[in-house]
């Protein structure tokens, strides 16, 4: 079982450094544990997150594939579907089951198809475009709703801080 | 950094204080005294003790353990917390005992606690870790060993102290050492079942179903002792609040373990029942990778869901515990299969209803026509058709009366033999036309699928069917047979009927041979017809497949009743064929017979 999460986690890690995603860079933290991942995201172009580098930490539970790992933003980032503590908010990333905003349908949830590149690509389109029905951040989502212009200047701060500008 | 500097400080202290005492008393016994006597000093030397504790914590982690990972040490201060938390709840109940040997006692609690749990950590990261070293196994064996003897001693030590003195605290540090050697257990468990898996190249797929197993058995034991401690605790001193935590915690986890093995059974049983094994053809119409755990698939492991998708049978166990779902459509698989079974019709073959109409569209499968225009084809068609029909039941008949009777409706159903179309001229039907034209025909029997053998064990479960429809396919077609059988008898009485008109005297004398069977009873009675019966039938007849000589005995009872004179020639040829066969009995013991 875990020996399989192991091999899985090692075979998308392959995968994932022989054909990276466009703005995606993810790898275990050290290769003695596997089960900690560092990923670099970088802003989607075109949006107010353009040109930033966000450090994300992926952390495997021992039954990955079978359960979701957690996604944890090591850098402020102003964003509705972003914890203000950094947790990821996105519904692949939850078990079936458990709905902590109480709208998604299980299709949307995790299941064993789903991969670290999947994971971090719908996080990158959760960048360009935020979800402001299921706030992870209410702050952030009444500012993105109600005054678009603030929000962006605020994401921008975010993107220069990424950048330690 | 900080560490450092309380020690040394911890130290310069104690030497201080010593130093102190030394220099006031000169001598070793009053100093001693006078340092127990002031309290500052005491303070001192406690706080001495305590960083000896850590620092040989340090060691011991050092030799056992190495470097913590950053995970490990998480764990093991917020489980600190709890754990100084009860053990200061704990002081409430015991505060008439309080004494520094008491602490002491805590102290060596909480501290073999930290190792107990540093070690459930650590087995726990040998299935994260790619490569586990052999010093990890050496330390891993080590520390078990240790921490499992440490807890037998304590346990010992308790229960002698509570036999000598009476319950007391040490009834909470023996069953508080009780749990760590079930946690013990636990981490031993564990470490064999990695060890197990490591050794083997594959994922071992058994290792999660022991774990569910050793768990629940653990848990068990768990709850068992908390229960059992509680109410002794209840009985002798008070209500332990100290306890309801842990308590709540294994309650849960038992639960959590019990959940778990049911899902699991129910997982391995749906997966064993329900569900196909994928064959190589299927395999190579997908890309061929589970894509539960990226690796390729073998004939064998892996399982076709209802939705056609293919996984490992071990990867699908393990997600069925969680979802009974497909990963990849999420296809409800329960309820798929139920649904199926309902819509699914039963047994394709039992089904049809009698449909006497269709008749002669199925004929030419099973009732071979012969070109009229060839003299000789009728007897062939005569053999052809009577070959069939008791090739399956080679009985003797005794009498031309009851003869075949029974035979035709039984091999009829099987074979999927109809009642025969519109006769072709020559052929043995005219007999049926000639004898009775308002033939009744008999309903069709069902078809049966022709290769059961080939049929996988599912598609047959599901061709037998359980379902009501099924049994009342099954009753209708009992009925079918039943009609096909009364049927058979009045042909039969007809037949039976017709011969007993015919005068047998002219055929009997024409008859060279004189074997007689049903198929040359009825090879006989075409004769009556216009067509021209030759006299090759019985030869032509000994070649058929399937067709059997009657034993000598009986026809010359049967035929006795018919014809003297072919009696006569009968008896004459057993007592030769007997003659024979004692003298070919004497020379050749294997019994050829010579005739």
């Amino acid at each position: 079982m875990a020996g399989a999460a192991v091999k899985r986690l090692m075979a998308e890690y392959k995968q994932l450094t022989l054909n990276p995603p466009e703005g995606i860079v993810a790898g275990p933290q050290d290769e003695e544990n596997y089960f900690e991942w560092e990923a670099l995201i970088m802003g989607p172009e075109g949006t107010c997150f353009e040109g930033g580098v966000f450090p994300a930490k992926l952390t495997f539970p021992n039954d990955y594939p079978l359960s979701p790992p957690q996604m944890r933003f090591t850098c402020d980032l102003f964003h509705p579907n972003i914890y203000p503590d950094g947790r990821v908010c996105i519904s692949i990333l939850h078990a079936p089951g458990d709905d902590p905003l109480g709208y998604e349908s299980s299709a949307e949830r995790w299941s064993p198809v789903q991969s670290v590149e999947k994971i971090l690509l719908s996080v990158v389109s959760m960048l360009a475009e935020p979800n402001d029905e299921s706030a992870a951040n209410v702050d952030a989502a009444k500012c993105w709703r109600d005054d678009r212009k603030l929000f962006e200047e605020r994401a921008k701060k975010s993107v220069r801080k990424s950048l330690n500008l | 950094m900080k560490a450092v500097l309380v020690t040394l400080s911890s130290f310069a202290l104690t030497a201080g204080v010593i130093f102190n005492a030394f220099y006031q008393k000169n001598q070793f016994y009053p100093s001693v005294v006078y340092l127990t006597k002031s309290n500052p000093s005491m303070a001192v030397l406690y706080a001495q003790a305590f960083v000896f504790v850590v620092l040989f914590g340090k060691l011991l982690k050092k030799i056992f353990f190495g470097q913590l990972r950053a995970a490990e040490v998480e764990h093991l201060i917020e489980k600190s917390w709890y754990a100084v938390t009860e053990t200061c709840l704990a002081f409430t109940v015991f505060r008439d005992d309080f004494s520094p040997k008491f602490v002491a006692m805590f102290t060596l609690l909480l501290f073999l606690k930290g190792f107990h749990w540093l070690s459930e950590d650590r087995i726990d990261y040998m299935e994260r870790s790619p490569a586990i070293s052999i010093l990890f196994h050496i330390r891993a064996i080590a520390f078990i060993v240790l921490l499992s003897s440490l807890d037998l001693f304590l346990i010992n030590h308790a229960y002698q102290s509570i036999l000598i003195k009476g319950a007391s605290v040490q009834l909470v540090f023996g069953f508080e050492y009780a749990i760590l050697l079930t946690v013990t257990a636990t981490v031993l468990m564990k470490y064999v079942l990695h060890a197990i898996d490591l050794q083997s190249e594959n994922p071992w797929e058994n290792k999660a179903v022991y774990l569910l197993y050793g768990e629940l058995v653990l848990g068990f034991i768990k709850v068992v002792l908390y229960v059992l401690f509680f109410s002794i605790m209840i009985k002798v001193l008070t209500f332990p609040l100290f306890a309801i935590r842990p308590l709540y915690l294994t309650m849960r986890s038992f639960k959590k373990s019990l959940n778990d093995v049911i899902k699991s059974r129910r997982a391995i049983r749906n997966m064993n029942t329900l569900y196909p094994n994928a064959t190589a053809e299927e395999l190579q119409a997908t890309d061929n990778v589970c894509i539960i755990c990226r690796e390729d698939m073998a004939v064998g492991s892996c399982k076709k869901l209802p939705c056609r998708h293919i996984f490992h049978t071990s990867c699908l166990r393990s997600w069925f515990q969680r979802q009974q779902s497909c990963p990849i459509c999420r296809l409800d698989v329960l309820q798929s299969e139920t649904s199926q079974a309902n819509r699914v019709p039963p047994p394709p073959q039992p089904a049809p209803a009698p449909q006497p109409a269709p008749a002669p569209a199925q004929m030419p499968n099973f009732w071979p026509i012969p070109p009229p225009q060839v003299p000789r084809q009728p007897n062939q068609s005569a053999q052809t058709t009577t070959t069939d029909s008791s090739s399956t039941t080679p009985t003797p008949t005794t009498s031309v009366n009851t003869s075949s009777a029974p035979r035709v409706p039984f091999t009829l159903p099987p074979m999927g033999v109809n009642p025969p179309p519109p006769p072709p001229p020559g052929s043995f039907m005219p007999f049926f036309t000639l004898g009775m034209p308002s033939f009744p025909p008999p309903p069709v029997a069902p078809i049966m699928p022709e290769q059961l053998a080939q049929m996988t064990e599912e598609q047959l479960r599901s061709l037998e069917g359980n379902e009501r429809r099924a049994v009342e396919a099954r009753i209708m077609c009992l009925r079918n047979i039943r009609t096909l059988l009364d049927a058979a008898m009045t042909h039969f009485h007809q037949y039976s009927s017709i011969t007993a008109n015919i005068d047998w005297s002219a055929y009997t004398n024409k008859d060279p041979q004189p074997e007689t069977s049903t198929t040359k009873e009825e090879n006989r009675e075409t004769a009556t017809s216009p067509s021209s019966q030759s006299k090759t039938t019985d030869e032509q007849l000994e070649g058929a497949v399937g067709y059997t000589a009657v034993s000598e005995e009986v026809t010359a009872d049967s035929s006795r009743a018919e014809d003297t004179q072919e009696n006569e020639l009968r008896k004459r040829r057993l007592e030769r064929f007997e003659r024979t066969q004692q003298n070919s009995d004497k020379k050749f013991p294997q019994n050829e017979p010579v005739d």
